[in-house]
C-alpha cells in the first residue's frame, strides 16, 4: 500500500534557469526517528515548499479505547508514545479520577509529578543527542544520552521500566520509595546537575553549534498564536504558556519553578529553553523528594465510572496535551478523545521550511522535537 | 629499480599496497579510538577496520535503474589507483619508490582525481541524495583546494626544490618547515580535513541530510574499495604532510628512520581525530565562506612571507 | 479569562439562543450552540477577547446525532458543542479565524465524514490514502 502519488524522482523542471528537485525526506530517512513523509521541492540549495503526510504509524488508539475498559485503557494510552508515556497515563487517570470524585492521596500526587519530571528530563537530553546528531556534532550526541542514563537508571529503579513505567492507577500510583532510595536519587540528581550545566556552558560558547542553531526555523510570536503551538516551541517565541503554572495539576500547586522562555524563536532559542528546563525540573525533582509527604498510595477505584464528560489537560515535554473523555455509565468510555502537542508544531513545519537551506532541514525538524507516534495515534 | 623483483617488492609490498593497505587499516581503528574516547566511549576492537572490508567485499553488490553501471564500477578503481600512483613519489622513512624534480605537482593533480571521482559517482548514480552529495563535493572541492596548494606550495618555495623526497631531506639541514612556516602548516591541515570530507567538513555525506551523499547509492565490493581509497587518500595525506612540514624522518639510521616517521604520522592523526569531534557540521555555503574569505587570503599571505624571507 | 464576560457577549451575539454554561471537570465550561452559529461565535472569542488558543476539535458519534466539541483554552477551559445530523453532516470551517484548526478539522472530517466548507486542505491527515471514504472509523454503525 502506498501512501505516495507516483513521484517523477528525481524530478527535475528548469524554472528560471534553477533546476527544482524533489526531494524525499520520510518515511524512512537518517534525519527522522520515527516514519513522516516530507516532500521538498528544492530550487538549488533553497526549500520552496513542502507537503506533509502523516499516518505512518496511526494505530486507531481512540478507537481501541472504546473497546477496553477504563483500567485497561491506562495500559493502551501508555503505548501512545515511548519518551511521553507517563504524562499521557496521569492526564487521562486525572480525567478519570474527576469523573469518579475521586480524591487522590497527596502522597501518590507526589510520586506521580516526580516521575513526569524526569521524564521530563529524559525526554529533553534525547532531544538534545537528536539535535546534535543532525547538525553533525556527535560527541554533544554522544554525552547527552550518556547522562541520560542516569535518568533511566532511576526511572527503573522506582518502577521496574527505563520508558515504560505503569506507575498510574486509578487513583493513584503502585509504586513507592524509601528514606534510603531518596537519598541515592538525590545524589545522582546532583551528578546529572553537573553535567547539564556543563552541556548547557557548550552549547552557549560552541561556535559551530551556534552557526547552524540561530536564525534556522524562525517562528514569531503571531505565528505561534495563529497556528496554536505549544510548548517549548511555543515559549521559545515569546509566548508564556505552561500548564503547570497556568493550571496546575498533580503537585504542581506546591512547587515552586519557573517558566523559561526565550525571543528568537529559532531552534537555538528552543535548544536554550528546552536545556533550562531540565535544570529547573531537576530543581523540582528535588523539591518533590525531600518534601515528600507521608500517606497511602492509592484510594479505591470504581469499576463502572458514572456518566459524564471530562476534559482533563497535561504539560508533556512537548507540550499542552488534552484528553476528552465521555462516559456513559459502563465501565467502557463512549469517547475518549486524545491531542498531542507534536500536532500543534507539525502544522507549522511547511512555514518554517519555507526558504530554508536543504542543510538546515535536520535541524528545523529536531528543533521542533517531533514525537509522530504521538502525534499519528 | 632496475631488478624487477625489488621493484615488484616496492609496488606490491613496501612503501606500496600491502603497506598502504595496512596503514589504512591501521589509521581508521586509531581514528576510531581515539574519538570514541574523547566522546566517553570505548571504540571497536583493532581488527574492526578489516572486519567491515572483507564483509563489505561480501556483500550484494547493485546499482538503481539508471545508473551508470560501467563508470561506477570503474571510478573506485581509477580514485585507487590514482593514489597509490600518488603514494609511489612520497618517502616513508627516507625511501620513496621513485622521485624527480616536480613530482610535487603531480603527486598534489593525483590526489585531485579521487575528488572528481567522487562527485561522478554521485552524479553517475542518479540518485537525489548522492547527486546533492555530488555537487556539495564538488563546492567543497573548490573551497579548500586553493589554499590547500597555496599551503603546500610553501615548502617547495623556500627549500627551492619541487620534489618531495629532496624538501623532506632538506629539512634536517635546516629546520622543520612547521617551525618557519606554523601558518601554512594550519592552512595545510584543513585543508587536509576538507580534502578528507572528514567532520567539520563531511559536508557530501552528511549523513542526517542526504543519507551517504554520492556514495548511497553504492553497496558490496564498490563501497569497500571507495572506503578503501579514501583511507588510503588519508594516510597518503598524512604522509605528504609529514614530509614537507615534519621533516620527514630525519637522519636517523635505517630502522629508526620508519619509526619516527610514524611517530610523526600519528601526531598527524591524533590532530585530525581531536578535530572531528570537537565541532558541528558547517553548511556548504558557510565553508565555502570560510575557503574564500579566510583560508585563501591566509595562504596568501603566507606565500608571500615566504618570497619575502626568500629574497632576504 | 472572565466566563461571565464571555458568556453575556455570546448572549449578545446570539439573542435567540438559550446560553448557558454547563461546568464540566476539570475547570471547563460548556456552552451548547446551533451550528451555524460556531463560525460567528468563534469569530467574537478572536476578534473581542483574543482567545484564540483551540486546543482541538473533538468529533463524536452520540448514536443519535454527531456532536462537534471545540476546545477552547486561556487560562480555564471554553468549549462549544453542537450537533450535527449524521447524514451528511457539515459545518463551516474555523480555518480562516484560527488557522491551528486545520489538522484538526482533517481528522474529524476522515474519522466521522463531516464536511469542513471552505477548508483549504481537505485531505485526509491519518489515514492512507487508499482507504475506503465510506469507511468511517469513529462512526457507530461501522
Amino acid at each position: 500500500m502506498t501512501n505516495e502519488q507516483s513521484i517523477d524522482y528525481p524530478t527535475k523542471r528548469l524554472t528560471d534557469q534553477m533546476t527544482r528537485m524533489t526531494i524525499p525526506i520520510g518515511p524512512q530517512h537518517p534525519a527522522l526517528k520515527e516514519p513522516i513523509s516530507f516532500l521538498l521541492t528544492v530550487e538549488g540549495e533553497r526549500i520552496v515548499e513542502s507537503v506533509l503526510r502523516l499516518g505512518y504509524v496511526h494505530r486507531g488508539i481512540e478507537r481501541i479505547c472504546q473497546n477496553r475498559n477504563y483500567v485497561q485503557n491506562v495500559h493502551v494510552v501508555e503505548r501512545i508514545c515511548g519518551i511521553c508515556s507517563h504524562i499521557h497515563t496521569t492526564t487521562y487517570c486525572q480525567g478519570i479520577e474527576a469523573l469518579t470524585g475521586l480524591e487522590v492521596p497527596l502522597r501518590a500526587l507526589y510520586l506521580r509529578t516526580l516521575l513526569c519530571e524526569l521524564e521530563r528530563i529524559h525526554s529533553h537530553l534525547l532531544w538534545l543527542g537528536v539535535l546534535a546528531e543532525d547538525i553533525g556534532f556527535t560527541t554533544i550526541f554522544m554525552y547527552a544520552w550518556r547522562d541520560r542514563e542516569i535518568v533511566l537508571d532511576i526511572m527503573e529503579e522506582l518502577s521496574g521500566g527505563r520508558v515504560a513505567h505503569a506507575v498510574n492507577v486509578i487513583g493513584g500510583v503502585r509504586i513507592d520509595v524509601d528514606q534510603e532510595q531518596v537519598h541515592s536519587i538525590l545524589a545522582r540528581l546532583d551528578e546529572l546537575e553537573r553535567q547539564i550545566e556543563t552541556l548547557l556552558g557548550v552549547i552557549q560558547h560552541e561556535r559551530t553549534f551556534q552557526v547552524r542553531t540561530r536564525g534556522v526555523g524562525h517562528l514569531s510570536a503571531e505565528q505561534v498564536r495563529r497556528y496554536c503551538v505549544v510548548g517549548p516551541t511555543a515559549r521559545a517565541s515569546g509566548v508564556d504558556v505552561d500548564l503547570r503554572r497556568d493550571a496546575p495539576y498533580a503537585a504542581y500547586d506546591r512547587l515552586d519553578f519557573q517558566v523559561m522562555t526565550a525571543d528568537e524563536g529559532d531552534v537555538w532559542a528552543r535548544t536554550l529553553v528546552r536545556v533550562q528546563e531540565t535544570i529547573e525540573s531537576l530543581h523540582m525533582c528535588r523539591q518533590l523528594l525531600t518534601g515528600l509527604p507521608q500517606g497511602v498510595l492509592t484510594v479505591r477505584a470504581p469499576r463502572r465510572v458514572p456518566p459524564g464528560e471530562v476534559v482533563s489537560r497535561g504539560e508533556a515535554p512537548r507540550g499542552e496535551l488534552v484528553y476528552y473523555v465521555r462516559s456513559d455509565g459502563s465501565d467502557r468510555p463512549a469517547r475518549v478523545k486524545i491531542r498531542t502537542p507534536t500536532l500543534t508544531t507539525l502544522i507549522t513545519l511547511p512555514d518554517q521550511l519555507r526558504g530554508v537551506h536543504t542543510a538546515d532541514v535536520p535541524a528545523v525538524l529536531a528543533g521542533v522535537d517531533l514525537c509522530i507516534a504521538c502525534a499519528d495515534r | 629499480m632496475t631488478d624487477p623483483l625489488s621493484a615488484l617488492f616496492t609496488l606490491l609490498i613496501f612503501p606500496g599496497f600491502g603497506f598502504l593497505f595496512v596503514c589504512a587499516l591501521a589509521v581508521q581503528w586509531i581514528d576510531r579510538r581515539v574519538a570514541a574516547r574523547l566522546q566517553g566511549r570505548i571504540g571497536p576492537p583493532w581488527f574492526q577496520p578489516l572486519a567491515d572490508f572483507i564483509k563489505l567485499m561480501a556483500k550484494e553488490d547493485m546499482l538503481p535503474i539508471g545508473a551508470h553501471e560501467w563508470a561506477c564500477a570503474t571510478l573506485p578503481l581509477v580514485s585507487l589507483a590514482a593514489v597509490l600512483t600518488a603514494a609511489l613519489y612520497i618517502p616513508v622513512g627516507g625511501r620513496a619508490a621513485s622521485a624527480f624534480e616536480g613530482d610535487l605537482i603531480v603527486v598534489l593533480f593525483l590526489l585531485s582525481i579521487p575528488a572528481l571521482a567522487y562527485f561522478l559517482a554521485g552524479w553517475l548514480s542518479v540518485s537525489v541524495f548522492s547527486i546533492i552529495g555530488g555537487n556539495r563535493s564538488l563546492l567543497q572541492y573548490f573551497a579548500y583546494e586553493v589554499p590547500f596548494l597555496m599551503a603546500l606550495s610553501g615548502p617547495a618555495i623556500l627549500s627551492g626544490s619541487w620534489s618531495i623526497s629532496r624538501i623532506a631531506a632538506q629539512q634536517s639541514q635546516t629546520a622543520w618547515m612547521v617551525l618557519v612556516q606554523p601558518l601554512g602548516f594550519l592552512l595545510a591541515l584543513v585543508g587536509l580535513i576538507g580534502k578528507l570530507k572528514r567532520s567539520p567538513f563531511d559536508i557530501p555525506k552528511a549523513k542526517s541530510e542526504i543519507g551517504a551523499g554520492p556514495l548511497t547509492e553504492f553497496s558490496g565490493r564498490k563501497l569497500a574499495l571507495w572506503h578503501l581509497t579514501l583511507h588510503m587518500q588519508m594516510v597518503v595525506g598524512i604522509f605528504l604532510l609529514v614530509n614537507l612540514f615534519l621533516g620527514g624522518c630525519g637522519n636517523w639510521p635505517s630502522g629508526l628512520a620508519v619509526f619516527i616517521f610514524g611517530i610523526k604520522a600519528l601526531l598527524i592523526l591524533l590532530i585530525l581525530s581531536v578535530a572531528s569531534v570537537l565541532y558541528a557540521r558547517l553548511r556548504i555555503d558557510q565553508l565555502a565562506n570560510l575557503g574564500w574569505r579566510v583560508l585563501a587570503p591566509l595562504a596568501l599571505a603566507q606565500i608571500l612571507v615566504i618570497i619575502w624571507i626568500g629574497i632576504r | 479569562m472572565f466566563m461571565e464576560v464571555i458568556l453575556q457577549a455570546l448572549r449578545e451575539t446570539f439573542p435567540a439562543e438559550t446560553i448557558e454554561a454547563q461546568p464540566v471537570p476539570i475547570s471547563e465550561t460548556f456552552v451548547a450552540l446551533s451550528p451555524d452559529c460556531i463560525h460567528r461565535a468563534a469569530q467574537v472569542l478572536v476578534e473581542r477577547f483574543d482567545l484564540r488558543h483551540l486546543s482541538t476539535i473533538t468529533g463524536q458519534d452520540t448514536g443519535s446525532e454527531i456532536e462537534l466539541l471545540y476546545h477552547f483554552w486561556d487560562g480555564g477551559g471554553l468549549t462549544l458543542r453542537t450537533s450535527l445530523p449524521r447524514e451528511e453532516p457539515h459545518i463551516a470551517t474555523l480555518t480562516d479565524l484560527i488557522p491551528g484548526a486545520a489538522f484538526y478539522e482533517r481528522e474529524v472530517s476522515e474519522m466521522l465524514g463531516v464536511t469542513f466548507d471552505g477548508h483549504p486542505d481537505p485531505r485526509p491527515l491519518l489515514l492512507p490514502n487508499d482507504w475506503d471514504k465510506e469507511q468511517l472509523p469513529m462512526k457507530n454503525d461501522q
